[in-house]
C-alpha cells in the first residue's frame, strides 16, 4: 500500500469524506476522541512544519467553545455553582468539551485534507464528476496569474512614462481604474484567439473525455473498499441507535452491547487507516533502504 | 505526391473592398519544408489561415484548397482538426490550460481518446519534445522559448500531415528561436512531416526549407529552391530586407557566376572566392564621447525577494550624454530588470543611480517621469489605455507633437489591431510625450518585420540627432551593430565587456553580427553590411 497521499485522489477524498461525517454526525464521546486523537496524530505526521502556532491557536478556539457553552446553557441536574444568577452545569460543561473536541477534530482532519488534496488533486476529483467544469475551472486557473501579471507589467509601463503624473491618492486611484478597464479588454482579446486556438484544436467537434495523470490502481480499489465497509458499518449501526449519548437533563452513556463496541472498533480502525498507511509507507522505505 | 494544393484562392476581409490575397495558385509536396515570406501586408499570414479552415478570417474567398485531393471545405470537423496542426505567434495566446502536462492532452480530450492512449502520446510526446524536466509545472512558469515549443508539441499530439506555422519565433530570443526552427528541421526530417513557416527572420529558416515562397501584394511572386528564389530577387531591393546577410551581400554586387551563398558559411566562401584581400580595414574616426554623464548606475544589487538570488549583482554602467547605447544579452541574465531598475521602477536595495548628475531619490514627486526619462516597455501594448489610436494620443497630450512619422491613417483603429510595428510606432509617441531627455527602451524590434526595424533605427538617429541620449537592452545583433555608439556584454547582473560595437563585436567570437562571422580572419573589424560593403569595394572583385 501507499501513503495517502500518493493514492488516487477520490480515494483518498472519500477517506475524509467518511471520517469527518462520522465525525460531524456524532456526539458520542468516545468515537470524537478517537477522531481527534487520529486527526492530531495524523496532522503532524504529514505536516512539514511544526505547526506550533497552528497547534496553540486550535488549542484556545477549543477552551473558548468548550467554555462557551455552560456559560450560556443551564439545562442539566448537576449544578456545579452559580453565576450572575445562572447555575453552571456539569452535563453543560461535559456538552461543551465533547462539542469542542468535535469541532476541533474535524478542523484538523481539514487541514490534513488540504495538505493532501492539492489543486491539482481537487481539479480531478471535479472532472470525474463533471469534465466541463473541470476545463473551464482550469483554463480560468491559468488566467488568474497571467492578469496578476499583466496589471502589475501594465503599472510599471504607465508609471515609466509618467501616466502617475503627481504624488497623490487621487491620481493613483484614477490611473488604477484605468489600467483595470484596459485590462478587461486585453482579456477579452486574448480569449479570442484562445477560442481560435482550441477550435484548431479540435474543441468542439465531439464527445470529449478528460485526460488526467492520476491512476486508480487495485490498491486504491482496496482502500475504496475498506473505507466503505468501515464506515458504513458504523454508520448503519449508528442510524439504529446504537452507541447514542443523551447529555441533558442528566448524562446517560450507551450500553456496551454488540453493537456499540463494534461501532468503536471499526472507528477506530476507519481513523487510523492513514496513520497505518504512513508508517507502513516509511517502514518499507526503512526497510529497502537497509538492503542497498 | 501532393498534400496540398492550392487553386485560385482570392480574398478579402469583410469591409474592404481590396482584395488582401489575389488569385493564389501553388502546390505543396508530401514531407518538402515550404518557408513562406513577404513584405508587412502582402497577406503571408491571411494565406496561411486561408489553409486552415477554422481560423479562415470573416470576408470573401473564392477558389479552393485541397487538403489531399479533397477541398478541405468538405472535411469532417475531425479531419480538418487533426490533420492540419497550426501553431501562432504569440506563445500566451495558444495555451488553453493551466498545466503543461494537461495542454498536451488538450487535443486528445477534444477528439474523445480514451485516458490510455491519452498517456501514451502526452508521454511519447514530452519525451522527443525535451518536455519531461517541466512535464507537470504550471505554463504560466515557463519561458518563452518554453511555451512555444509547448504549443507545437500540443499541436503535434493529434499526429497532423501537414505543420503551419505564423510567424513561431517572432517573440523568442535568438538563442530560443534558432533552437525552435532546429526542432521544426527534426520533424521534417524525422517523421518527413511536411511544414509551411511563415518567417520573417530568414537568417535561421531559409537554410533549413527546402522551397521558399515569396509573396507580394496577395501574389505568388516567386516559388522555388531558397537558392534560386533568392538568386531571383534582385529587382525588388525592398524584399531583400528579410534575407540573411550572405544574400544581401550578393546581391550588393553583381557576380554573375557565383551561386548565391544562403548561410554564413557559404557567404565567408562567396567572399574568399571573388574578392581581393589588399585593404584589411576601413579608415573610421574614433568614436569621441560627450564628457557629461546621463546616466550612472554604481555597484546596484537587485533582488525580487528576500529568499530568492540576487539578479543584479554589482552593476556598474555609465551612459554618456548624447549616445545610443546598447546592453546585450542572453535571456534571463537581468538586463531587463537593470532596465526598470535604472528607470526607478524597481528599486535596488543597494548602490547609486544618478539621473544627469542628480540622485535618482531627490527627484521628488515623480519629478523623474517629467521631461526627464521615459521607458519604452518590452511589451509595448501595456502602454495602451484608450480605445482608439487618435484618443491615446491626445490623452498623452502627443498630438501636437512633432513625430518624426505620421499616424494619422491609424487615428481610428484600436490600438490592440495594430500590427506589431504599429504598435511600436504608436508607444513611441506616448514615450516622447513626455519629452524626455533620457530614454529606455526594452527590447524595442522584439517581433518587428525589417521595414519597422529600419524605421526604428530612422527614429532613433533622429532623436540622437536632438541630443537625446537613447539606452536599449536587446537581443537584436544586427541592430546594435548598426545603430549603437557602444555596446556592452550582459552577464549574470553585471557589465562584463564595453566598447564601441566595431570592436566589441570583433572580439566577441559567438556573439556577434552574420557578417561579422563571415569576413572574421579575412577583413578587420567589419560587423554591418554597410562596411562590408563598403570594404569589398575597396578591394575590388578578383580576376581569374
Amino acid at each position: 500500500m501507499r501513503a495517502l497521499s500518493e493514492c488516487n485522489p477520490i480515494a483518498a477524498a472519500l477517506f475524509f469524506l467518511a471520517v469527518t461525517l462520522i465525525t460531524m454526525f456524532t456526539m458520542n464521546p468516545v468515537i470524537l476522541g478517537i477522531s481527534f486523537v487520529c486527526a492530531v496524530v495524523f496532522f503532524c505526521l504529514i505536516s512539514p512544519k511544526k505547526g506550533f502556532k497552528q497547534h496553540l491557536l486550535f488549542l484556545g478556539l477549543g477552551l473558548i467553545l468548550a467554555l462557551i457553552n455552560p456559560l450560556v446553557y443551564h439545562n442539566g441536574v448537576t449544578v456545579l455553582f452559580v453565576l450572575n444568577d445562572n447555575p453552571v452545569t456539569l452535563e453543560a460543561l461535559i456538552y461543551g468539551i465533547v462539542a469542542s473536541v468535535k469541532i476541533i477534530g474535524t478542523l484538523y482532519w481539514f487541514r490534513s485534507f488540504s495538505l493532501i488534496m492539492t489543486e491539482d488533486k481537487l481539479l480531478y476529483c471535479l472532472g470525474s464528476l463533471s469534465p466541463k467544469t473541470a476545463q473551464v475551472l482550469s483554463m480560468a486557473l491559468r488566467y488568474v496569474p497571467m492578469f496578476r501579471d499583466q496589471i502589475k507589467k501594465v503599472h510599471l509601463a504607465q508609471k515609466g512614462i509618467g501616466l502617475y503624473k503627481e504624488d497623490n491618492m487621487i491620481d493613483d486611484v484614477r490611473g488604477g481604474l484605468r489600467v483595470f478597464s484596459i485590462i478587461v479588454t486585453w482579456a477579452l482579446e486574448n480569449g479570442i484567439i484562445t477560442a481560435d486556438s482550441m477550435a484548431a484544436r479540435g474543441y468542439g467537434t465531439g464527445r470529449r473525455t478528460y485526460f488526467s495523470l492520476f491512476r486508480f490502481t487495485k490498491y486504491d480499489g482496496l482502500l475504496v473498499l475498506i473505507t466503505l465497509v468501515l464506515s458504513l458499518v458504523p454508520a448503519v449501526l449508528m442510524i439504529l441507535h446504537h452507541a447514542e449519548v443523551v447529555y441533558y437533563p442528566v448524562l446517560q452513556l450507551p450500553e456496551n452491547t454488540t453493537g456499540t463496541l463494534f461501532i468503536y472498533i471499526c472507528f477506530t480502525l476507519l481513523a487510523l487507516l492513514p496513520e497505518m498507511l504512513y508508517l507502513e509507507d516509511r517502514i518499507s522505505w526503512k526497510y529497502y533502504l537497509s538492503k542497498m | 505526391m501532393e498534400i496540398l494544393s492550392v487553386e485560385n484562392v482570392s480574398f478579402s476581409y469583410a469591409g474592404s473592398a481590396e482584395e488582401t490575397l489575389h488569385d493564389i495558385s501553388f502546390t505543396v509536396e508530401k514531407g518538402t519544408f515550404v518557408t513562406l515570406t513577404g513584405n508587412t501586408g502582402s497577406g503571408k499570414s491571411t494565406l496561411l489561415r486561408m489553409l486552415k479552415r477554422e481560423l479562415i478570417p470573416n470576408g470573401k474567398k473564392s477558389g479552393r484548397v485541397l487538403f489531399n485531393g479533397e477541398d478541405t471545405e468538405k472535411l469532417s470537423d475531425r479531419e480538418a482538426a487533426t490533420g492540419i496542426g497550426f501553431v501562432m505567434q504569440y506563445p500566451d495566446h495558444q495555451i488553453v490550460t493551466d498545466k503543461v502536462w494537461h495542454e498536451l492532452a488538450f487535443g486528445l480530450e477534444n477528439l474523445g481518446y480514451p485516458k490510455d492512449i491519452i498517456r501514451r502520446r502526452v508521454s511519447e510526446m514530452a519525451c522527443y519534445f525535451g518536455i519531461e524536466e517541466w512535464f507537470e509545472k504550471p505554463v504560466t512558469s515557463l519561458s518563452g522559448g518554453q511555451k512555444q515549443l509547448l504549443n507545437l508539441a500540443s499541436v503535434m499530439v493529434t499526429q497532423p500531415e501537414i505543420l503551419l506555422l505564423d510567424e513561431p519565433t517572432a517573440q523568442l530570443d535568438p538563442i530560443a528561436a534558432s533552437d525552435f526552427i532546429a526542432t521544426l528541421k527534426k520533424l521534417n526530417r524525422e517523421l518527413s512531416l511536411t511544414i509551411i513557416l511563415v518567417e520573417h527572420r530568414l537568417e535561421e529558416a531559409i537554410p533549413a526549407c527546402d522551397k521558399l515562397l515569396v509573396l507580394k501584394e496577395g501574389q505568388v511572386l516567386l516559388y522555388d529552391t531558397p537558392e534560386k528564389t533568392a538568386a531571383g530577387l534582385k529587382e525588388w531591393p525592398e524584399l531583400l530586407y528579410d534575407m540573411p546577410a550572405a544574400v544581401r551581400l550578393y546581391h550588393a554586387f553583381d557576380i554573375k557566376e557565383a551561386a548565391c551563398p544562403l548561410t554564413v558559411r557559404e557567404g565567408r566562401d562567396f567572399i574568399e572566392e571573388h574578392f581581393k584581400r589588399d585593404v584589411l580595414s576601413l579608415k573610421k574616426p574614433a568614436y569621441q564621447p560627450e564628457s557629461k554623464t546621463a546616466l550612472e548606475l554604481t555597484d546596484i544589487m537587485f533582488r525580487y525577494e528576500k529568499t530568492l538570488p540576487d539578479v543584479l549583482n554589482g552593476l556598474e554602467l555609465k551612459v554618456n550624454e548624447g549616445e545610443i547605447f546598447c546592453v546585450l544579452g542572453g535571456n534571463g541574465s537581468g538586463k531587463s530588470t537593470a532596465l526598470s531598475v535604472a528607470a526607478g521602477l524597481r528599486k535596488a536595495y543597494r548602490g547609486k543611480i544618478r539621473v544627469f548628475g542628480k540622485d535618482i531619490r531627490e527627484y521628488k514627486n515623480r519629478t523623474l517621469y517629467q521631461e526627464c526619462l521615459a521607458m519604452l516597455p518590452q511589451d509595448v501594448q501595456t502602454l495602451f489605455l484608450c480605445n482608439t489610436v487618435k484618443e491615446e494620443l491626445e490623452d498623452a497630450k502627443a498630438e501636437k507633437l512633432s513625430l518624426p512619422y505620421d499616424l494619422t491613417h491609424l487615428y481610428e483603429r484600436h490600438p490592440y489591431d495594430l500590427s506589431g510595428g504599429e504598435q511600436q510606432l504608436l508607444g513611441f509617441a506616448k514615450v516622447l510625450a513626455a519629452k524626455p531627455r533620457l530614454i529606455l527602451l526594452d527590447e524595442p524590434t522584439k517581433g518587428l518585420d525589417p521595414g519597422s526595424r529600419r524605421m526604428i533605427a530612422d527614429i532613433l538617429r533622429s532623436l540622437k540627432k536632438e541630443g537625446k541620449t537613447i539606452l536599449i537592452v536587446t537581443h537584436d545583433v544586427e541592430f546594435a551593430a548598426e545603430i549603437a555608439d557602444r555596446c556592452a556584454m550582459f552577464f549574470r547582473g553585471e557589465i562584463t565587456s564595453t566598447g564601441v560595437p566595431d570592436d566589441f563585436f570583433s572580439e566577441n567570437y559567438f556573439y556577434t553580427t552574420s557578417i561579422n562571422r563571415m569576413t572574421r580572419g579575412l577583413y578587420e573589424k567589419i560587423v554591418t553590411l554597410k562596411d562590408a560593403e563598403a570594404i569589398l569595394k575597396e578591394n575590388g572583385e578578383r580576376s581569374w
